[in-house]
């Protein structure tokens, strides 16, 4: 059966009542904005994923394409983000395929907002969503249970007080691509620094009307590791074993396997 | 019974967690000419204000719009759903639907997934024979026809300012006037409620749509 | 209906002590933090109780801030009563012991740790519970990313599990030195605040020799 199984339900409310507690699932508590600017839309992110107070990636993607046009950031469950938007992804190609247009923005947030409304806030996706298309360029937000909002700029997840607080005090009408970019990565930094399950780098993505759109992967690296003082390398033998003894594993020869693969490929 | 559930205003532990609350002050007159929807424009989620400039006021037809209170993903799917109603309705008899279709349409989706939804509408409209009619449509799925209706956790501030200050064929400024008094006391008053004030008016001349910020409306 | 509940979140990040042959160190970072938001930046953890001891609490701050007041008042007392002596650092472990059984059913929610020089000229490290259990260790880590830290220094301080590759016996542990356990504190720190999102802004570093005190600051990561 397609969608969702949910044969577990039970056992694992039983095992909760018992005192079992859930695994962790991956949180991006995280800071996105999105931001309007004369010639189109930007999306930025930053890109520390956790597990609860610990780290659980520190440089990760947040912002992904659902078509060529349109994007979107999200906070909230990293599988759930991860899976929302790819699923949507697929079902905006076939439709554009099927319609012969590039999809709309309306039509990508449309299907994701009934689809989360469906699920009750059960799947934790909180999207900001952009996009240019041949009614303009759009920006929304779109929260797990289902509501959306519109704006001119947006901001979501754990750190958008901090990131709200730049955009509120610095955001104009009529902003350049330019001041839009530089506008976007300093609400990400407040949220970077302020906000502790935001951190690491920023990454932006711009897109633009007639334009390819173009994705900034670590468009700012306020946060490099620092250099290490000692250097942490074990000499040999210093872990302790029982027994030693080798044993050779024999490999099939290349030709081998090049064989069998080119077999089909060389009908001529 | 519970007094919470008697309650006129939205149930605050009914929302699920995190979910987006428009703790609300909503309005809908009639007036000479047709009828006047308002809202403030917050949203919120718990104490943070989710949206300043949020626009509850919704079209779920040319001439037949509706105020939202509760949860904004519930009210957001509610409308969609009538809007798309309203729109087979117009292809399947070849005539405009009527506000009291629309409200039938709310009460019915309302109160058939009472268990699950926290709504709480205003819907208004402008009918060519009957003028301009409101109805609410509160938490439950029940249906009141009235001359003017207020709902939303700030409507419980403005109950008796209302009821003082409503005349009956009052002109367009009038209106205007009183739907903005109302609510700037209802904003005033109630902490969920902010923003801007936004009204829509429909009279036999389409939809006008109007703007107050804070600093328009508010005394001081 | 919700009942007041006297302890909090409010927390420093973490810290860390090693103990020398001649020397001691407790580190500790100055961020200090509730919940995702960060109270403080520069909020040294690292008290000051005199006659040269030093003492880090992680854990609920506004009992390690009580525990610091109570422990002051102790060794004022000492003074007083015995002409100005010195406490040593055995005495005020034990007295440090005494505070938190005290208060066995409503403890302090505290990890404490002190360091100071042992009679013998040794750096001394001592390390407590929430109740008083306490015992005087070659290191220790407290605080949010002790699970990150404590592994580190089993590993480069005892060499826990490891053989000495020239003689196949288990690799002994050396007295390190100064240098080398700076080194390592800082390596330690840079580590934790990669990972544990408590942890960063500035490392503070109290260096304990026969000389006197030294104090260092390094910084972390502040994101």
């Amino acid at each position: 059966m397609a969608g969702l199984s949910f044969d577990n339900y039970r056992r694992n409310k039983s095992l909760e009542a018992s005192g079992v507690l859930p695994p962790k699932t991956t949180s991006t508590g995280t800071t996105i904005v999105g931001c309007k600017f004369n010639g189109g839309v930007i999306l930025s992110a930053d890109t520390r994923a956790t597990a609860g107070m610990v780290v659980a990636d520190k440089n990760c993607l947040k912002l992904h394409r659902l078509a060529p046009n349109i994007w979107c950031a999200g906070a909230g469950t990293a599988s759930d983000n991860d899976k929302v938007t790819e699923l949507e992804s697929s079902q905006l190609e076939i439709h554009s395929q099927w319609t012969g247009r590039a999809p709309r923005v309306v039509t990508a947030l449309t299907h994701l907002k009934q689809h989360l409304f469906k699920y009750q806030g059960h799947v934790g996706a909180y999207l900001i969503i952009a996009g240019v298309d041949v009614t303009g360029s759009h920006l929304f937000s779109l929260h797990a249970h289902g509501s959306t909002d519109v704006g001119p700029y947006l901001a979501l997840g754990s750190g958008s007080m901090a990131a709200l607080s730049v955009l509120e005090s610095k955001w104009k009408e009529d902003l350049t691509k330019e001041e839009a970019m530089e506008l976007c990565s300093e609400a990400i930094m407040a949220g970077v620094f302020n906000d502790l399950a935001s951190g690491s780098n920023v990454d932006l993505c711009v897109i633009e009307k007639g334009k390819p759109s173009r994705l900034h992967r670590g468009y700012k690296q306020p946060n490099q590791r620092l250099q290490k003082q000692r250097n942490y390398n074990f000499d040999i033998g210093t872990t302790s074993y029982f027994e030693a003894g080798s044993e050779v594993f024999y490999i099939s020869k290349q030709s081998d396997l090049e064989t069998s693969a080119m077999e089909v490929d060389q009908v001529s | 019974m519970s007094i919470v559930s008697q309650s006129p205003y939205v149930d605050m532990k009914a929302l699920k967690k995190g979910e987006v609350n428009l703790g609300t002050s909503i309005m809908a007159i009639k007036f000479k000419d047709g009828v006047i929807l308002g809202a403030d424009s917050r949203t919120s989620m718990g104490a943070m204000v989710a949206n300043r400039v949020t626009d509850k006021l919704t079209k779920v037809h040319d001439n037949i719009w509706c105020c939202r209170s509760g949860s904004a993903a519930d009210t957001q799917a509610v409308s969609e759903y009538v809007r798309l109603y309203l729109d087979q309705y117009k292809i399947n008899y070849g005539r405009e639907p009527t506000p009291k279709t629309a409200a039938a349409l709310f009460r019915k989706l309302c109160y058939e997934n009472k268990n699950v939804l926290t709504a709480g509408i205003i819907c208004a409209g402008f009918d060519e024979k009957t003028g301009g009619e409101i109805y609410s449509i509160p938490i439950g799925g029940s249906v009141h026809k009235q001359d003017y209706a207020i709902a939303g956790s700030g409507s419980s501030y403005i109950y008796g300012l209302c009821n003082t200050h409503y005349k009956q064929e009052m002109s367009q400024d009038e209106a205007v006037e009183f739907v903005k008094m109302s609510l700037t006391q209802a904003i005033r008053w109630d902490g969920s409620s902010g923003g801007c004030i936004r009204m829509v008016i429909l009279t036999k001349n389409g939809v006008e749509r109007l703007l107050f910020t804070p600093q328009e409306y508010q005394l001081n | 209906m919700s009942r007041f509940n006297p302890y909090g979140d409010s927390s420093g990040g973490s810290s860390l002590a090693i103990a020398g042959a001649d020397f001691a160190i407790l580190a500790g970072d100055t961020r200090h933090s509730t919940g995702f938001s960060i109270d403080s930046r520069d909020q040294s953890q690292i008290a000051d109780l005199g006659d040269g001891l030093f003492l880090t609490s992680n854990g609920f701050s506004a009992d390690a801030k009580q525990l610091v007041d109570d422990l002051r008042t102790q060794i004022k007392w000492y003074h007083h009563n015995n002409n100005d002596h010195k406490l040593s650092i055995s005495a005020a472990a034990r007295t440090t012991m005494m505070l938190l059984y005290g208060k066995r059913f409503f403890p302090y929610y505290v990890n404490p740790i002190m360091i100071g020089m042992a009679d013998d000229g040794t750096g001394a490290v001592y390390s407590f519970d929430p109740l008083g259990s306490y015992d005087r260790e070659p290191s220790r880590a407290a605080g949010h990313a002790s699970e990150l830290l404590m592994p580190f220094l089993d590993n480069q301080v005892t060499f826990a599990n490891q053989l000495d590759p020239q003689t196949g016996e288990p690799r002994k542990r050396l007295d390190l030195d100064l240098q080398t356990a700076v080194d390592l504190v800082k390596d330690a720190f840079t580590g934790a605040a990669e990972r544990q999102v408590q942890v960063g802004d500035t490392l503070e570093i109290v260096i304990l020799t026969k000389d006197g005190v030294d104090r260092q600051y390094y910084d972390l990561r502040r994101d």
